[in-house]
């Protein structure tokens, strides 16, 4: 097997081309998806320190256009109903794009209103008023109101301990209590405590057995999967490496062996990256497989906060604490 | 995208898909577009309805549609019956077996099942039996296992019966179908926490004996699986049940592991010259309750185990050297 090299200036195009795909049906059926297309595709750009490749004012424009009055967050694409994944892939990019300013006053409180009309008695979130809870949504919301500089302990504390009611015996966290561990949901749960400073509400015997459960992630092909006796993914790169790496165990995954399959994942003809190799490459595994790569230290790659999952540079003017 | 091979588009074929979806785009785009338009001005009919039934069948994964759906069917909900919500149940379970992984619809269905007119016992029995299925094709979708969860508990709140114990014989039937399908031996770890929380279980130690000799012979049937170590490290380590124990029999008990494990171990060494990763894992696990926990005074094998394990599972090699550092 040849050495495998990172396919830098095709990854580039790939990204750049995904916008001029308007034959293709799929281009269309993925409206859903395109206000987190933008800001994966913004982030693996970073990544690639090629961030110029999209037009910053037509990209913020366009996160402009997704806002939804209706429920004061951002949609996926204009019309679509706002909701609190996509609310966070707007702020992201702007935040990027040092743009918050651009929201003006009024849409930031109707932004903190939206968020917090979504916290349930719990400390749990919902993505929106139609009711779906998941520790995902915990994340969203503690990341989009530091972004905000909106968070307090009235939100904090209770979305807290609704974490650790996620925390499973096998060191893992499932989407609510009493749900199987899934890696996603590691970074979720474990990014979330890390943004408020709340890492200490797991005890170190806590946190060693979610780091030797998120080492287990690790399969003899390299890659990680998200569950045991699972196939591997490449978007478990960034999900349990980040985690690890917010523990300070990164170094409990075999770097060489998993960047090579990440190397693998990569479409060696038009660029991008998929979830397993030789299958169709899509812009989501592209940057997740390149923050992977980066928490390995590439080279070539810029570093990334792997609490955020944005450039430090951005990331450091965030609030992380709140007042009690 | 997940799972999709690869293809090599020559430029011919990509001629040929792109004259293919040319039509295909223009139908869904102004579908789409006039679907949103009537949701912007909040048309609620039959006929919009149909419309989102349009949409939703080229592409379900299209949750402001599913948003709009359920409010237009909260407008018409006086008048549609029973049949319409029979309807909407069979919709969902058609979208959810083209794309059994979108929340979306999977909430829907949620959604639809809390509306549906009175909410009877009987509609949530039926979907308990639904689920059942969903579970046979595939008996590690974690939408499905929480969805479960989701059910039985609605049936035990509606009926005022408790289904643990039922549920506990769910799980053994799923793990004996597939001793590897972790996701039933964690749900068995939910329920025993249950049943001893109610206090249901009777007679405790013949529980634990029982469940005992259900580790002892998934071990013996399939010691590569890490499904069964897992749940043993949950039986020895995190349980309720151990608190049901006399200190005496949780020593022997974990005296008997260590046995049964060093044979196994033995085994493996015998017929592939190499240690069995998982029973050293848990033989350290084990050597830790004795230690810490017990306080017992045994003598140590922690050391000779982390450093077979850096050789045999060099993978985590790094979280053994660091476990090396922490004796």
């Amino acid at each position: 097997m040849s050495e495998q090299q990172l396919l830098r200036d095709k990854h580039i195009d790939y990204i750049a081309s995904l916008d001029t795909k308007k034959d293709d049906l799929e281009y269309w059926l993925s409206e859903h998806l395109r206000l987190n297309g933008v800001y994966w595709g913004l982030t693996a750009l970073y990544l690639l320190d090629s961030i110029e490749t999209f037009n910053k004012e037509d990209v913020i424009q366009f996160v402009l256009s997704c806002w939804d009055h209706k429920t004061g967050g951002f949609a996926a694409f204009p019309r679509h109903d706002g909701h609190l994944l996509t609310t966070l892939s707007g702020l992201q990019i702007l935040a990027t794009y040092n743009a918050l300013e651009r929201l003006g006053s009024e849409k930031q409180e109707q932004l903190e209103k939206f968020i917090l009309s979504n916290q349930k008695a719990d400390g749990s979130f919902q993505g929106d008023s139609f009711g779906e809870v998941d520790t995902r949504f915990v994340y969203t919301a503690l990341s989009c109101l530091s972004i905000l500089h909106k968070l307090t302990k009235e939100v904090v504390e209770p979305a807290v301990s609704y974490i650790l009611r996620c925390y499973n015996f096998d060191g893992g966290f499932g989407l609510n209590p009493e749900a199987e561990s899934h890696a996603a949901q590691a970074f979720t749960c474990i990014a979330a405590l890390a943004i408020v400073g709340k890492l200490d509400s797991l005890t170190p015997a806590q946190q060693e057995n979610i780091a030797v459960w998120l080492s287990e992630r690790q399969v003899p092909e390299g890659g990680l999967n998200g569950r045991p006796s699972k196939l591997p993914d490449v978007c478990y790169s960034w999900w349990v490496l980040s985690t690890l790496s917010i523990l300070q165990k990164a170094d409990w995954i075999d770097f060489p062996k998993l960047t090579e399959f990440i190397l693998h994942c990569q479409d060696p003809k038009n660029g991008g990256i998929s979830d397993r190799p030789d299958n169709e490459v899509d812009v989501f595994h592209t940057v997740f497989g390149l923050g992977g790569l980066s928490i390995m230290k590439y080279p070539g790659l810029r570093d990334i906060d792997p609490v955020y999952c944005m450039p430090y540079t951005v990331t450091k003017y965030f609030q992380r604490k709140y007042s009690d | 995208m997940h799972g999709v091979t690869r293809r090599e588009w020559t430029k011919e074929l990509l001629r040929k898909k792109r004259e293919k979806e040319r039509q295909e785009i223009l139908d869904y785009r102004e579908l789409s577009d006039e679907v949103l338009e009537l949701k912007n001005k909040r048309v609620a009919n039959k006929d919009s309805l149909l419309k989102t039934t349009q949409l939703l069948n080229i592409n379900p994964e299209f949750n402001t549609i599913w948003n709009y759906r359920r409010e237009i069917i909260k407008l018409l909900a006086p008048s549609l019956d029973q049949t319409f919500w029979d309807g909407e149940l069979a919709f969902t379970m058609d979208k959810l077996k083209v794309r059994p992984k979108v929340y979306w619809i999977w909430n829907h269905r949620v959604w639809c099942l809390e509306h549906y007119p009175n909410s009877p016992l009987k509609i949530w029995l039926k979907e308990l039996a639904i689920v059942g299925k969903l579970l046979e094709m595939d008996a590690r979708n974690f939408h499905g296992w929480h969805y479960r969860r989701y059910i039985v508990s609605t049936v035990e709140r509606l009926s005022g019966n408790c289904l643990n114990s039922q549920e506990f014989e769910y799980t053994t039937a799923k793990i004996n179908q597939n001793i590897s399908n972790f996701s039933a031996w964690f749900q068995r770890t939910n329920i025993i926490e249950h049943m001893l929380a109610r206090d249901q279980i009777a007679d405790k130690e013949s529980f634990i004996d029982d469940e005992f000799q259900y580790i002892k012979n998934a071990m013996f049937t399939d010691a590569e699986d890490q499904s069964v170590w897992t749940y043993l490290i949950w039986f020895i380590k995190e349980s309720a049940l151990k608190e049901h124990m006399t200190s005496e029999k949780y020593s022997s008990m974990l005296k008997e592991l260590t046995e049964i494990i060093e044979l196994i171990n033995d085994d493996d060494i015998s017929f592939s010259g190499k240690d069995n990763i998982w029973c050293l894992k848990t033989l350290l696990v084990i050597e830790f309750i004795q230690k810490d926990i017990l306080k017992e005074d045994i003598k140590s094998k922690s050391r000779e185990y982390l450093d077979k394990l850096i050789i045999i599972d060099p993978l985590r090699k790094n979280r053994y050297l660091y476990q090396i550092r922490a004796l």
